[in-house]
C-alpha cells in the first residue's frame, strides 16, 4: 500500500506534463501541401499516391490533395522531382493546445448536453490504429473525462457516435442498427481517411467507400490514425451543428 | 547476412534435404529458395506427404493458402507450408487442383489446424476441401451469395454483389438446461467487432464459437496487380497495432525476391523499431488485464508507461503507429542519428518504472488471486492449433521467430524468450511482462551496436513470377507473409497470416469450463487482432 501511496505521490498530474512538453516535430508527419508556384503538374505523385487522394483540378490545372483520402504516408514529398510537396507537421488544424481545446469544448457541451456528452464508439472495419488512438483519449496524458466527455457501452445511451473503418459488408447492418438505436438528436464522426472516404481500401469488393454511403455524417476526422488533439478537435466541430 | 546461409545452416538444409529425398523419391524438388523448400506433389502423393511432415517429422502447419494460377499453368494451386522451427526452414508443398473439378483433399483428419484454412480457401476461391468435417462458410457471412469467389482472377475488384439472406447456424449444444448469450458484434468497450457465441449451462461456459470476418476488407484482393510501391502501404495497415512488423515483414519478402541485402544500420533500426512495437502492444494489454479486473491504479500505470512508449516513437519518426518507417531496401530516414542520448534517458526511466510497477502488481494477491488459473490454454491444444507468441510460450510452447528464423540484426543480439507453463492469465501477463524487459534491453544494445552508414537500398525491378516467404515475430507471435510478384513490377499474390488466425480458435478452447464475466480477462490477456485475422 505504501507503495502505491509513493507512485500516486509520486506522479501527480501527468496529464498536464503533454501539452507542455513539446516533442521534436520536426519529423512529425502531419498534412501535406503542395506549393503551387513549385509544381508543374507533372502528375508523378498522382500515379504514385497508393489512396489516390491527390487529384488534378481540371479547371486551373493544378494538383490537389484530398484531406479525407489522405493516408499521411508522405510517399508523396519523396517522389515530387520538384519538391513541391511539404510535410508539414500540422495534424489537421491543430492550432490549439489540448487544454484550450477541451476547455472550449466542456463549455459547449455544457450548454448544449447539460453537463456531458455520451459517446459510443463503433469499429466498422478499421485496422485498429484509430481505435487505439480513440482509446488513448482515455490515458492518463490526454483524460478526456475530465472535459465532461464519457464512453459508454450502448448506443442507446449515447449523444454522438464516433465511427472508424470504411463499412464493410459484414459490418453493414449492425453499423446501422447501431445508428438506429441511438436516441435523436445524434450526431457522427467519422474517424479516420477509411470513414471518411474508404482511405486506401476504396473500391474493395468487401467494403463500401466511407460510412457517409450508408448513414447521415456531421463531421469528418482525417488522418490515419488521426490523432488524439484532432479527434478532440472533430467531436469540437461536430457540437457546433447542433 | 539474413537469407545468406552460414554454413551450418546449409549443412542442416542439405541433410533435411537428403531425408526427404529418401522418404520420397519420386519428388521433384523444384527450388530452394533461402530458407524455403518448395516440393511439388500431386493428387496422389500430397496426403502421404503431409502426414510424413506433420506426423513423423513433427513439422507444424503454419500456413494453407490457394492462389490461381489458371492464366499460367491452367489449374490452381494450394500451397501447405511446414515449419521446420528446429533447423529453420519452411517445407512448403505445392498441389494443382483441377479447374473443372475445384476439389482437394482435406487434411482436417490428420491436422486439426487445417481445418479454418480449408474453410478460408473455399470461400475465396470456391475450392471445395473433400472430407471436412464442417466445410460452413468462414470468410463471409450469410449476406454473400454463392458461387461468387473473390480471390478468382476473373472477379473484378470493386464488384459489389446484392445482398443475399442465408442464415449460418451456430454449432449447438443440446441437453437441459443449456441456454446461449449471444455478443456483439458491437462491444461495449472501445474495441473491434466480433461475434460471441456462448453456450452455458449455469455459470460455466460449456462451449464459445465466435463469428469472426466483420473488418473483411478485402486486403489480398486489393493488392493484387498494384505495384510493390503502393502494395507496401496496405501491410502497413493489415493490423494497426502491428504496423510495424507487418511492413517488415513484407519488405523482408521483397527484398527475398530481389536478392537484396539491407544495410547494417538498416537492419539493426529496424531492430529497435520492432521492440518499440512489441513493448508498445504489451502495455495496453497489461492496462487491459488490470482494467478487465477492476484494479485502476495499475492499469494507469502501465497506460503511462505506453504513453511513454509514445513518446519514444513521436521522438524518432513522428509516427505514433510506426508508419511510414520501413521501406522495401532498407528504412526511409536515419531515424536514430543524433538522438541516442535522448532514446538511452528514456529507455533507462522506463525500465526503472516498470520494474516499481511489477514489484507492485504482481504482489497483490487480490490480484494474483483473479488471475491464476483463469482461462487455462492447455499445452497440448495450443501446440495443435499452433498458438504461438506470448499466448503459446505461456502454455510451453517454446517458440520464438527471432532464434528459430533470425532476421535483420536478431542474430547478433542477445536476449532470451521467456517461457511459461501453467497457460492461465497470469502466466501470459508474466510472459508479456518479462517480454518488456527483453525489449527494453534489445532496444539499449541495438543504441549500443549500431553501426554508422546508408540506410536504405534501391530495390530496382523485380523478376515475374518470383515468390518468397518471410517470417517475423510480431507482439503476438509469428507472422508470416507471401508474396508472388506479377508482370511489371507488381503483386500477383499476397498472402498474410497473422498470428492472430491461429490464436482465435485457441482462446475459443481457454475459456470452457470459465465463467463469462471472466471472458474479458481471457480475452485481453490474448489480445487478438481482429483486423489481422479477417484482413
Amino acid at each position: 500500500m505504501f507503495q502505491v501511496i509513493k507512485k500516486i505521490i509520486q506522479y501527480p498530474r501527468v496529464t498536464q506534463d503533454y501539452p507542455a512538453k513539446p516533442f521534436d516535430t520536426s519529423l512529425t508527419s502531419g498534412k501535406p501541401v503542395i506549393h503551387s508556384e513549385k509544381c508543374t503538374a507533372c502528375g508523378e505523385c498522382v500515379t504514385r499516391c497508393p489512396s489516390g487522394a491527390i487529384v488534378e483540378n481540371v479547371d486551373t490545372n493544378t494538383l490537389e490533395i484530398n484531406d479525407n483520402a489522405c493516408i499521411f504516408c508522405v510517399l508523396c514529398s519523396e517522389v515530387c522531382p520538384h519538391g513541391a510537396i511539404e510535410i508539414t507537421g500540422e495534424f489537421e488544424l491543430a492550432q490549439m493546445t489540448y487544454e484550450e481545446l477541451g476547455t472550449q469544448l466542456k463549455k459547449k457541451i455544457e450548454k448544449r448536453f447539460g453537463r456531458s456528452l455520451q459517446i459510443r464508439e463503433v469499429d466498422s472495419g478499421s485496422c485498429n490504429g484509430c481505435d487505439y488512438e480513440i482509446n488513448a483519449l482515455n490515458n492518463p496524458f490526454n483524460d478526456i473525462e475530465r472535459f465532461g466527455i464519457h464512453f459508454v457501452a450502448s448506443p442507446r445511451h449515447a449523444d454522438m457516435l464516433l465511427v472508424t473503418g470504411t463499412a464493410t459488408r459484414n459490418m453493414e447492418l449492425a453499423l446501422l442498427k447501431t445508428y438506429e438505436a441511438a436516441p435523436n438528436p445524434k450526431l457522427v464522426a467519422a474517424v479516420g481517411a477509411c470513414a471518411c472516404s474508404g482511405g486506401i481500401f476504396q473500391d474493395s469488393y468487401a467494403a463500401k467507400n466511407g460510412i457517409d454511403t450508408v448513414l447521415p455524417v456531421d463531421v469528418y476526422i482525417p488522418g490515419c490514425p488521426p490523432r488524439p488533439q484532432a479527434i478532440l478537435y472533430g467531436i469540437l466541430k461536430a457540437i457546433d451543428r447542433l | 547476412m539474413r537469407f545468406m546461409m552460414n554454413k551450418q545452416e546449409s549443412n542442416s538444409m542439405n541433410n533435411k534435404q537428403n531425408e526427404l529425398f529418401a522418404r520420397f523419391p519420386e519428388l521433384s524438388m523444384s527450388e530452394i529458395h533461402g530458407n524455403t523448400l518448395y516440393l511439388e506433389s500431386n493428387a496422389s502423393s500430397y496426403h502421404t506427404i503431409c502426414k510424413d511432415l506433420n506426423g513423423q517429422l513433427a513439422f507444424p502447419l503454419v500456413s494453407m493458402f490457394a492462389s490461381d494460377d489458371r492464366e499460367r499453368t491452367g489449374s490452381f494451386t494450394i500451397h501447405t507450408v511446414f515449419a521446420n522451427r528446429q533447423s529453420g526452414i519452411l517445407i512448403s508443398v505445392a498441389l494443382p487442383v483441377d479447374p473443372s473439378t475445384s476439389a482437394f483433399p482435406s487434411l482436417c483428419e490428420l491436422i486439426p489446424a487445417a481445418a479454418l484454412y480449408e474453410r478460408e480457401i473455399h470461400d475465396l476461391f470456391g475450392l471445395r476441401p473433400m472430407g471436412h468435417p464442417n466445410p460452413k462458410r468462414l470468410v463471409f457471412h450469410g449476406n454473400w451469395p454463392k458461387n461468387q469467389y473473390p480471390l478468382r482472377k476473373e472477379f473484378p475488384v470493386n464488384q459489389r454483389p446484392d445482398f443475399a439472406d442465408e442464415k449460418i447456424e451456430f454449432t449447438r449444444i443440446d441437453g437441459e438446461g443449456v441456454y446461449e448469450i449471444p455478443v456483439g458484434p458491437v462491444h461495449a468497450g472501445i474495441i473491434e467487432p466480433g461475434h460471441f457465441r456462448f453456450s452455458l449451462a449455469g455459470e460455466p461456459i460449456l462451449n464459445l464459437e465466435a463469428q469472426l470476418y466483420f473488418v473483411h476488407k478485402g486486403i489480398e484482393k486489393l493488392i493484387e496487380g498494384k505495384t510493390i510501391e503502393q502494395g507496401f502501404y496496405f501491410s502497413e495497415r493489415i493490423s494497426g497495432d502491428e504496423t510495424f512488423t507487418n511492413s517488415l515483414a513484407y519488405c523482408q519478402a521483397i527484398e527475398k525476391i530481389a536478392g537484396l541485402q539491407v544495410p547494417v544500420r538498416a537492419s539493426f533500426t529496424r531492430v529497435l523499431f520492432a521492440e518499440l512495437e512489441r513493448i508498445t502492444s504489451h502495455l495496453g494489454d497489461l492496462a487491459g488485464i488490470c482494467q478487465d479486473v477492476a484494479y485502476g491504479f495499475a492499469s494507469y500505470q502501465f497506460k503511462m508507461l505506453r504513453g511513454w512508449c509514445y513518446r519514444i516513437a513521436d521522438e524518432l519518426c513522428g509516427m505514433r503507429f510506426l508508419r511510414s518507417v520501413n521501406t522495401p531496401g532498407g528504412i526511409r530516414k536515419d531515424f536514430i542519428q543524433g538522438k541516442e542520448e535522448t532514446l538511452t534517458k528514456l529507455l533507462a526511466e522506463l525500465k526503472k518504472e516498470l520494474t516499481e510497477t511489477e514489484a507492485i502488481v504482481m504482489h497483490n494477491s487480490l490480484f494474483v488471486d483473479r488471475i491464476e488459473n483463469t482461462g487455462i490454454l492447455k499445452h497440448k491444444i495450443a501446440v495443435d492449433l499452433n498458438a504461438t507468441g506470448p499466448g503459446g510460450r505461456a502454455s510451453g510452447v517454446d517458440f520464438d521467430v527471432r532464434k528459430a528464423f533470425p532476421y535483420e540484426a536478431y542474430a547478433s543480439l542477445t536476449f532470451e524468450v521467456p517461457v511459461q507453463s501453467d497457460g492461465d492469465v497470469s502466466s501470459r501477463m508474466k510472459v508479456k511482462l518479462a517480454e518488456c524487459f527483453q525489449s527494453i534491453s534489445l532496444m539499449q544494445q541495438v543504441l549500443e551496436q549500431i553501426p554508422q552508414g546508408i540506410v536504405r537500398e534501391e530495390i530496382g525491378i523485380l523478376e515475374p513470377y518470383r515468390s518468397a516467404y518471410s517470417l517475423t515475430e510480431s507482439p503476438r507471435g509469428e507472422n508470416i507473409h507471401y508474396i508472388m510478384t506479377g508482370e511489371n513490377n507488381t503483386i500477383l499474390r499476397y498472402k498474410v497470416r497473422t498470428p492472430s488466425f491461429c490464436s482465435w480458435p485457441a482462446l475459443c478452447h481457454a475459456v470452457s469450463g470459465n465463467i463469462v464475466p471472466d471472458f474479458p480477462l481471457i480475452n485481453k490477456s490474448f489480445n487478438l487482432s481482429y483486423a489481422g485475422n479477417d484482413l
